[in-house]
């Protein structure tokens, strides 16, 4: 049976709970219908966040903190497909949820991995992430990733920059997390128009860069190994490599 | 401003950039609402120069200016180099506003010798103390210990930094004394073993401490150097020594030429081996001795260990402990904690192993799974090593022009 749902996590659940009490037997779930007539068996999940919440219960109830947070972090990795995995890791934690800690389930073992790679994007992003000071003062970054890493930034961030206002603006997602007076949280952004940078901009992206050239030392020069660490992929906002001094 | 900002920054930054140390780790998170800046305990790299390294934190002297006249160093009072130095003030608005926008994790600070050494130490404690109480920074500082500064200035910046460095630079005095005439090795170490002495006294965390020593401007061989920073971690003095292949940046009688390669291998094959003291649980004597005074270039450290000692393989890795799976070569801390909780659940064969993502190219010939062992190489020394230098070629089919039956005219089979 082919099963269709409409992406979000609240459908995710929902499908959990229809496999539960209408006996679905999906092979294959999708977040949008393919243009297959040959596919007689589709089942179309109809979100329902009542249904969803009892299931969102239900796996707080019974796994443990670090399984409930798999589950919660596969959902912000995207582009993977990891509906049939996970939806085999719900049922098995249902049944034994010792059997989630055996690394020899093919399925337990993928499901870290996608989440090894979500961490690894975090983890790359504390650091590569850069932010520009606006004209009142608020530090705006703009970001592109792999993954969904806007929450675990906006809160690694409110840590370190405790008492000042910034926005990390996902452009690809269309959404920001804010931090400002008012306001704490990730917002829609639908659209958006370049803010105004302020006067000390130039001087420390200069200065930055300045001291990026320096630190270099040319006879032990190795491009490879410095695209190891940082592939160009995460390059695009990054100050020193946007610089034309 | 004939010497403007930019300048000073060029020139400040690449007088430091032989400080191998960049790293931000080990400090816990310690950040305070309403203020600025909190560490990581894991360390973050913020950037990589075109060298491949690691850019964690705004690593510059204070002053390439210096009154020592140290042969190794380019700050050397006799190099005819441009001078520059940057104010405490002016220190503290750049670490400020770099950390604002995600550059650094914080500020590495070291310095040449100014007047003397307990002005430079003070110098350095003032740009701190405007980062720490006047703009509430709490973000990495790491500071190098100014050696012959007095007590008091010490206690003052060890109260303030996260880590603290002082470099021994040379593993033996002989060297130092040919090399840095100023220095001897215990008047490097005395600042740290201060340092060490007043954060015991504190029953607070020890301040993290590390030193640097040069590979390959002097004689001394690898066993001398792994013995001295072997001994520096027993005594907790230190957490890190980094090790630094020597880059030659003056001509001097008792260093080798300008020429000279670093050398870059030795300097990995320590890393590789101070990994092994540090987190393996080897000795110095293990990795080397006086047979073996200098690390292998052909084979890891954790290899040539082994294939001294095949009396303990292959091990099965069904039933041997943890401290004995961390001694087999190329499985590392973590793919020892994935067959730790893999074989809880099962017992393991070669495929299970793969399936983990366990890479099997050395320590196949170092293993057993279920009683097995691999069948292409025979357990002989020779053999493994021959096997693991020079790894079987994959078979690769060529298809030539010629060995097909076709019309060269045509291209018709």
């Amino acid at each position: 049976m082919q099963v269709v749902y409409d992406g979000r996590f609240e459908g995710f659940l929902t499908l959990v709970y229809d496999v539960y009490y209408k006996k679905l037997k999906p092979i294959n779930i999708s977040k949008t219908k393919e243009n297959n007539l040959f596919i007689a068996d589709i089942y179309e999940v109809v979100t329902d966040e009542n249904n969803a919440n009892k299931v969102l219960e239900a796996i707080k109830k019974s796994f443990n903190k670090e399984h409930l947070n798999l589950i919660l972090n596969i959902f912000l990795c995207e582009n993977e497909e990891f509906e049939m995995l996970l939806l085999q890791y719900i049922i098995t934690g249902f049944k034994d949820k010792y059997e989630l800690n055996n690394i020899n389930n093919p399925f337990v073992f993928k499901l870290q991995r996608i989440q090894k790679e979500l961490f690894y994007t975090v983890h790359k992003m504390y650091g590569f992430t850069r932010f520009v000071e606006l004209d009142d003062g608020t530090l705006y970054a703009k970001i592109e990733t792999k993954h969904n890493v806007v929450y675990f930034l906006g809160k690694h961030f409110f840590k370190r920059l405790n008492n000042q206002k910034y926005i990390i603006h996902d452009i690809n997602r269309k959404i920001a997390f804010i931090k400002n007076d008012e306001y704490l949280g990730i917002q829609n952004i639908s659209s958006f128009e370049e803010p105004n940078i302020s006067e000390n901009e130039v001087h420390f992206a200069k200065l930055w860069c300045e001291f990026f050239d320096a630190v270099s030392i040319e006879s032990r020069e190795n491009k490879k190994c410095q695209q190891n660490f940082m592939p160009l992929l995460f390059r695009t906002y990054m100050t020193e490599f946007n610089q034309k001094s | 401003m004939k010497n403007d900002i930019y300048e000073k920054m060029r020139i400040l930054a690449d007088s430091a950039k032989y400080d191998v140390s960049c790293s931000s780790s080990g400090s816990d998170n310690n950040h305070k609402t309403g203020e600025l800046g909190a560490t990581h305990n894991s360390g973050i790299c913020h950037t990589f120069t075109s060298d491949g390294r690691c850019v964690s934190l705004l690593k510059v002297l204070f002053t390439n200016h210096c009154i020592y006249d140290c042969s190794y160093c380019i700050n050397r009072k006799s190099n005819d180099i441009n001078r520059a130095a940057f104010t405490p003030r002016q220190l503290a608005d750049i670490t400020i506003n770099f950390y604002k926008r995600n550059y650094i994790e914080g500020l590495f600070l070291s310095s040449g010798i100014v007047k003397n050494e307990d002005h430079t130490m003070a110098l350095i404690l003032n740009a701190l103390k405007i980062l720490r109480h006047e703009y509430k920074f709490n973000g990495y500082i790491h500071v190098k210990l100014i050696p012959g500064s007095s007590d008091e200035l010490i206690r003052e910046v060890v109260a303030l930094a996260n880590r603290v460095s002082s470099n021994i630079e040379l593993p033996s005095d002989k060297s130092l004394k040919l090399l840095a005439p100023n220095k001897t090795k215990e008047k490097v170490l005395q600042p740290l073993k201060y340092a060490r002495d007043i954060s015991l006294e504190k029953e607070t965390k020890p301040i993290g401490m590390s030193t640097q020593l040069i590979v390959g401007a002097t004689p001394e061989n690898d066993k001398d150097i792994l013995k001295l920073s072997s001994v520096l971690y027993d005594k907790a003095l230190l957490k890190r020594v980094y090790y630094s292949a020597y880059i030659p940046v003056n001509d001097d009688k008792n260093l080798p030429a300008v020429i000279t390669k670093p050398p870059l291998l030795r300097e990995h094959r320590l890393y590789q081996a101070d990994w092994l003291l540090r987190f393996y649980d080897f000795t110095y004597d293990e990795i080397v001795n006086d047979d073996n005074p200098n690390l292998d270039e052909e084979v890891d450290p954790k290899t040539f260990w082994a294939l001294q000692n095949l009396q303990h393989f292959p091990m099965e890795i069904n039933a041997v402990s943890k401290e004995e799976l961390l001694r087999i070569p190329g499985i590392g801390v973590r793919g020892v904690y994935k067959i730790i909780k893999a074989r809880r659940f099962k017992s393991l064969n070669f495929e299970d192993l793969k399936k983990l993502k366990i890479s099997l190219k050395r320590a196949k010939y170092f293993i057993t799974c279920k009683g097995k062992y691999q069948k292409e190489v025979s357990f002989y020394k020779e053999n493994i090593k021959e096997a693991i230098i020079k790894p079987p070629k994959k078979k690769i089919i060529q298809p030539s022009l010629f060995d097909m039956d076709y019309s060269a005219i045509t291209g018709e089979l």
